[in-house]
């Protein structure tokens, strides 16, 4: 069939689809053009969610994250592999909801500021080993705890701390475990822990203070060092 | 509480209190909404955090209290230990809490007092309540019925120590008291007040004529008081051993913040 005119460029099916029968992929003939737009499809796809997991982490409210946490470590905990491999296994659980570095920064105070560089990265990773290992001892027992939540109570505008009661089955009466949690720009993290009214950092800052005084951080570095080749029990 | 005989000091070893609110500026708080709490981020905060003077701790006597502290680990170690080892060996989980129970339900009279000295008359009717209710349904005490009921859960004992805190005395210096362990001058006069607070010591001290408790009876009583308070007193002060760098400070710190935390309750 022929038209009396010619038809318009634009309307020539057969002129602009050569093969019509058979279905033409986009962009066949710039093989190169159609890998870009999906790759740039992927990107968009990858950082919108990167940015909804980001935005996820940092609206999680303390609480949440303090059962979310909990719930993680004690299933990891009580999952009956060995203890051994235990602070291993939760390095990576805790290195996400604690903020270990403003720990080990408490922990020593005010002479942080004289530590070079390395010396603040030696010792956070010697403390952060060394939490880690007092925490995979003491979460360890014969029986699962149970934990109650109380609401969080504002310390500061940015920092907040969360009463929890903790009750070992067929024991003598719960005892009484405070986390305290700041909002950091990645969302909330824990920076200290208080068992029965006696705070961890506080607990190590009295003992760093003269460790700090007497010999600085090769000194904080040479204790932490001593105490990291002793074992620490777990309960019994 | 259980000081009545030195040995149940090893537990002190571990816990047990001071009051010096100065030191503790964080534990006054307000309340409000986490949501409120989320809205504002800054990082001066960690800085503060960080930047925070040392808390000035009260103990002029610390080498004394270094060498008695000394004194007392070996104690622990060599003969609270093997004791709270066998009392756990030879005695069920389940039976060693019972006792503890029976001995905390006899310390009833004590918290009482105290909390009628401190005036506050909610918590001594809580007492009260407790001690009735699983002096009878508990059996003598051996089990903690109370437990069950809600508003009777978290009763915080008070003693004389905390009484004397209340009523406005200072703790005054931190001391090592040899086998009972860490204390301050408030908290050692306090368990003088509450031995004589506690009916079982009337007769030694004379307000009773009569002795009606036979003195072998007071005395297995005591040496059983002592032991069922071993396993714990011990394992605290083993796990705070270990992880500490020095374990010194670390239960001088402990004893004094606890302390404290219970004259906030």
């Amino acid at each position: 069939m022929t038209f009396p005119f010619p038809l318009p460029r634009v309307l020539r099916l057969r002129h602009r689809l050569p093969h019509a029968d058979t279905p033409t992929r986009p962009y066949a003939d710039r093989p190169n053009a159609r890998r870009s737009v999906r790759a740039a499809f992927a990107a968009f796809t990858a950082f919108s969610l990167a940015i909804q997991l980001a935005q996820a982490a940092t609206s999680e409210d303390p609480l949440t994250m303090l059962r979310r946490g909990t719930d993680e470590v004690l299933a990891i905990a009580y999952s009956g592999q060995s203890p051994a491999s235990l602070p291993d296994r939760l390095r990576p659980l805790l290195q996400k909801d604690f903020a270990f570095d403003l720990v080990t920064r408490q922990a020593i105070g005010p002479g942080w500021r004289q530590f070079t560089p390395s010396e603040r990265q030696q010792v956070t990773d010697l403390f952060t080993r060394l939490l880690l290992r007092i925490y995979s001892a003491r979460v360890v027992g014969t029986q699962r705890p149970n934990i109650n939540y109380g609401k969080p109570v504002t310390l500061a505008p940015d920092r907040c701390e969360i009463s929890t009661q903790v009750t070992i089955p067929n024991t003598d009466k719960p005892y009484s475990v405070v986390y305290r949690a700041i909002k950091l720009p990645e969302g909330w993290r824990i920076y200290d822990v208080l068992i029965e009214g006696v705070s961890f950092v506080a607990n190590y800052r009295a003992q760093f203070d003269e460790v700090v005084q007497r010999g600085g951080a090769p000194a904080v570095i040479q204790a932490l060092k001593a105490k990291l080749a002793q074992p620490i029990n777990p309960n019994s | 509480m259980n000081y009545l005989i030195p040995g149940l000091l090893l537990l002190f070893s571990c816990v047990f209190g001071y009051a010096d609110q100065r030191n503790q500026p964080n534990l006054k708080v307000t309340k409000s909404s986490p949501q409120t709490l989320a809205a504002t981020t800054t990082s001066t905060s960690a800085d503060e955090l960080t930047n925070a003077p040392a808390e000035k701790v009260n103990d002029p006597f610390e080498r004394i209290n270094r060498s008695t502290f000394r004194l007392n680990d070996s104690l622990t170690i060599h003969v609270a230990k093997p004791v709270a080892r066998t009392y756990e060996h030879l005695v069920p989980h389940k039976v060693r809490t019972a006792v503890s129970n029976f001995f905390y339900n006899l310390d009833f009279p004590v918290r009482f007092a105290n909390d009628v000295l401190q005036g506050r008359i909610k918590r001594s009717g809580q007492e009260v309540s407790m001690f009735i209710i699983n002096t009878t349904a508990g059996i003598a005490g051996f089990i903690r019925v109370s437990d069950h009921v809600p508003t009777l859960v978290d009763v915080p004992p008070e003693d004389f120590g905390l009484t004397l805190a209340r009523w406005g005395f200072s703790p005054g210096p931190y001391m090592v008291v040899p086998v009972l362990g860490p204390s301050t001058i408030r908290d050692s006069v306090g368990l003088g007040g509450d031995f004589a607070l506690n009916p079982l010591n009337w007769y030694q001290l004379g307000v009773f004529a009569h002795n009606y408790i036979p003195t072998w009876a007071n005395y297995t009583l005591g040496g059983a008081r002592v032991i069922s308070g071993l396993p714990g007193g011990v394992r605290t002060y083993e796990q705070m051993k270990e992880t500490a760098i020095d374990p010194y400070i670390a239960v001088r710190n402990a004893y004094l913040s606890h302390r404290a935390a219970q004259l906030q309750k």
